[in-house]
């Protein structure tokens, strides 16, 4: 335990406190917010904010699925399994809707299965380009995020204007600026208390959230000292994290983490959109300028470079990749970015997650990492 | 010995020959000619018309799976960090590249450049990235938006057409010749001619007894995938059709006693191709139609090549919705009068696995017949489970017979 847990912030905690909130009693913490589902990063949360609703990540939950198992095989990833057998028992249905952007080959079948398994909760979806370089990527991204604005718009019963549009925009982008400088500050925040803050950014109505951060922020930058100034850095790879059960892990292994690269932490929080112009646009342009998430692809913004630029820039000393169980992005993803690595002697470890559970033997080869940076 | 339980084709010794001498040709052409690794589903008549030796790693795949040499490939590829729950043709093929002394034929000759369509699957994709980055050679990616819903949206087909172009230009660039109209038209006609063919060939299964069972479909599909516009593609399938037809006029049947009817979902179990398909034609069950050999049945429209490429590409059908799908295979099952249908959840595909209770639901609620899901795997036998399926097939049968 450090001295930051002993004196913990009031921001800090109720951001922690969200982060670990139960999904299906979200309305209980939130009263007169209007949630919408949504999986994965790239739903465009400015179009849902600009409707008048509140996006929330639809994360897995510990428990086993029962329902799910009628409708997925077994080697379905955790994510989509408890997903579907949360909005199949019901527990979804203050949703207003469920937003799925294109990203892998599962959580594409999910929009489709959603529609027929959980007609309470309409779908509407998002095509995003695979090759953020492709011809015509930016035209095809524009039209559809057209239609997607047109299909938010229905369910909310209202118009989404440009101007609607811009001032979400505006609103993102501040939190994008503040995560930023959070993440500049990680040295002064236990791991996590970091990741739950990261977390809580997809569950908190967005206006909450940004003063939450700004509180977070006055107070870690009123005090400079690190929470563990001799424990090794660490950079944690995956898509996303249902809990914040591996950060525990890593700290009491002895570890820090300084970085990330989940699709839900770093890569969802940069890069700006322009605020002025076509707001579609603009959507589309920031879309197809960030490093690509694990089931996209770019010639010239390659992931294993990201993380290395990351792992100079952050002074890391090593990487976890911690991808979900039958995740094939990440599957193929975890090699090529470990032989880049391995390239730069950049020390890493595999933990593979099912069912978001830290294990036993998990936590020992933690430790045996850890130990080894030390 | 198990017992002969099916009846072979007469130009099955056709098809060994062809694809015999296609394996065996390609080393000598790939010296003399570019090469190109390609998913199945990319548009290669550009590449032929180009006089680009394409091979197919998929293809491959199957190969090692039917002659259960895929293990030990796949574990090479798992030494390097791939997961065994990752796609075992791409773990397989992987494997072949990293281990060629360990693979049979030595692998495929080296490619000069990579093309993958995510119109079957994302982990094309990340296959081809992984070639491309140990290989070192270029990558086209052609990206097909999956159609949510039951019509392609306009700017959807803009936006594939648009690839199309860049593609030709970038294929050109690796080969440095032009295309030429009159050739490329030539070779989309070949391919269009060859996919009539193959789809008048699964229509003849209609007639009872059906002609022609699911091992059939899934040998006689090699020349589809692997030679698509090509002369010697259209001839086989010439030849295909017109055995199959004097089967209908015969009245013979693929399974001997054809008894009962059934539709096949999902790529094929290419370890048990005899095996595991006996178990149903030794109790008189044929698989008379099924999900996998109709990806290849959509026609190119030729008045505007490239819009046609676009259109047919983005059609493919696993990269059309789950609601689409339902429809196609509830009217397979109805047209083709089956009696029940085997859904093969196969650990290595995500997006032909992922909604299958829903396609047996709707079999069975619309269709009015059994469904069964069974697990198992395209080409990794570590993920058969010979007794438990056998025992599931048995019921399966029995309930038929109920």
């Amino acid at each position: 335990m450090t001295d930051r847990d002993s004196k913990p912030l009031k921001a800090m905690e109720t951001l922690q406190e969200i982060s670990a909130w139960p999904l299906a009693h979200w309305p209980e913490r939130f009263p007169g917010a209007r949630p919408f589902g949504y999986l994965n990063t790239h739903v465009p949360e400015e179009v849902l904010h600009a409707a008048g609703f509140t996006s929330m990540h639809v994360f897995g939950q510990r428990r086993a699925p029962q329902r799910a198992e009628t409708r997925l095989p077994g080697f379905t990833c955790w994510l989509v399994r408890s997903a579907l057998d949360m909005a199949m028992a019901g527990e979804l249905d203050f949703l207003a809707g469920m937003a799925f952007a294109h990203t892998c080959d599962s959580v594409q079948a999910l929009a489709d299965i959603w529609r027929l398994a959980v007609p309470s909760v309409p779908v509407v979806t998002l095509g995003t380009p695979v090759d953020l370089y492709a011809v015509g990527a930016r035209e095809f991204l524009i039209a559809d995020l057209g239609l997607f604005r047109d299909q938010v718009a229905t369910l909310a019963g209202c118009s989404v204007t440009d101007d609607d549009l811009r001032a979400s925009i505006v609103l993102h982008n501040e939190i994008r600026r503040l995560v930023e400088r959070l993440y500049a500050l990680s040295d002064r925040l236990p791991s996590p208390a970091l990741l739950a803050a990261l977390r809580a950014g997809h569950l908190t109505p967005r206006e909450t959230y940004r003063d939450l951060l700004a509180n977070l922020l006055a107070a870690l930058e009123a005090d400079n000292d690190p929470v563990a100034p001799d424990a090794p850095r660490l950079i944690v790879v995956g898509a996303h994290l249902d809990d914040t059960s591996l950060y525990e892990a890593i700290v009491e292994a002895g570890g820090h983490v300084v970085d990330d690269l989940l699709d839900l932490g770093r890569l969802h929080y940069s890069k700006l959109a322009d605020n002025g112009g076509d707001p579609l646009a603009a959507l589309a342009d920031r879309y197809l300028t960030q490093v690509p998430i694990a089931a996209k692809t770019h010639p010239r913004c390659r992931r294993d470079d990201a993380l290395l630029d990351l792992v100079r820039a952050r002074a890391a000393d090593g990487v976890i990749f911690a991808p979900q169980k039958f995740c094939e992005p990440h599957g193929f993803d975890y090699v090529t970015i470990k032989n880049a690595l391995d390239r730069a002697d950049v020390p890493h470890l595999l933990v593979e997650l099912e069912q978001a559970q830290v294990t036993g033997q998990m936590r020992t080869r933690l430790g045996a990492f850890v130990e080894m940076l030390s | 010995m198990v017992k002969k339980s099916y009846r072979k084709l007469k130009v099955a010794k056709d098809l060994t020959r062809m694809m015999s001498a296609y394996y065996a040709k390609m080393r000598i052409a790939s010296r003399l000619q570019p090469v190109a690794w390609v998913s199945s589903g990319a548009p290669v008549e550009v590449l032929v018309a180009l006089g680009v030796l394409p091979l197919y790693p998929e293809n491959y795949g199957a190969i090692l799976g039917t002659q259960r040499t895929a293990v030990p490939l796949i574990e090479e590829a798992e030494a390097r960090g791939y997961s065994p729950d990752l796609c075992s043709y791409a773990t397989g093929h992987l494997g072949s590249v990293f281990a060629p002394e360990k693979a049979p034929m030595k692998g495929l000759p080296k490619p000069d450049m990579l093309v993958a369509s995510n119109n079957i699957c994302g982990t094309v994709v990340k296959w081809y990235e992984a070639l491309a980055d140990h290989l070192d050679v270029p990558l086209f990616v052609l990206d097909t938006p999956y159609v949510h819903g039951t019509e392609i949206k306009d700017h959807a087909i803009q936006y594939v057409a648009a690839q199309m172009e860049a593609f030709v230009a970038w294929a050109e660039k690796q080969t440095g010749r032009r295309l030429r109209q009159k050739k490329f038209m030539r070779t989309l006609a070949l391919s269009n001619e060859a996919v009539g063919l193959w789809r008048d060939i699964r229509e003849l299964c209609i007639h009872r007894p059906s002609p022609l069972n699911a091992p059939d479909l899934f040998t006689q599909m090699a020349p589809i995938v692997v030679l698509r516009g090509t002369k010697q593609c259209v001839n086989h399938y010439h030849k295909l059709k017109a055995e199959v037809e004097e089967r209908v006029e015969g009245g013979i049947g693929a399974v001997p006693g054809e008894r009962y009817r059934l539709l096949w979902d999902n790529i094929a179990i290419w370890p048990g191709l005899f095996r595991f398909y006996h178990l149903f034609s030794r109790a008189g069950a044929c698989f008379v139609c099924d999900t996998y050999t109709h990806a290849w049945s959509m026609g190119l429209q030729a008045d505007d090549p490239i819009e046609g490429l676009a259109r047919a590409y983005t059609a493919v059908y696993i990269n059309m919705s789950l609601q689409t799908r339902t429809q196609m295979m509830v009217d397979m099952a109805k047209r083709f009068e089956v009696d029940g249908a085997v859904l093969h959840a196969n650990r290595s595909c995500k997006p032909y696995s992922l909604g299958q209770h829903d396609f047996r639901r709707a079999i069975m609620a619309k269709a009015g017949v059994p469904a069964m899901i069974l697990e198992a795997d395209m080409c990794d036998t570590r993920a058969y489970a010979d007794g438990a399926i056998k025992t599931r097939v048995e019921a399966f049968l029995e309930m038929l017979a109920g």
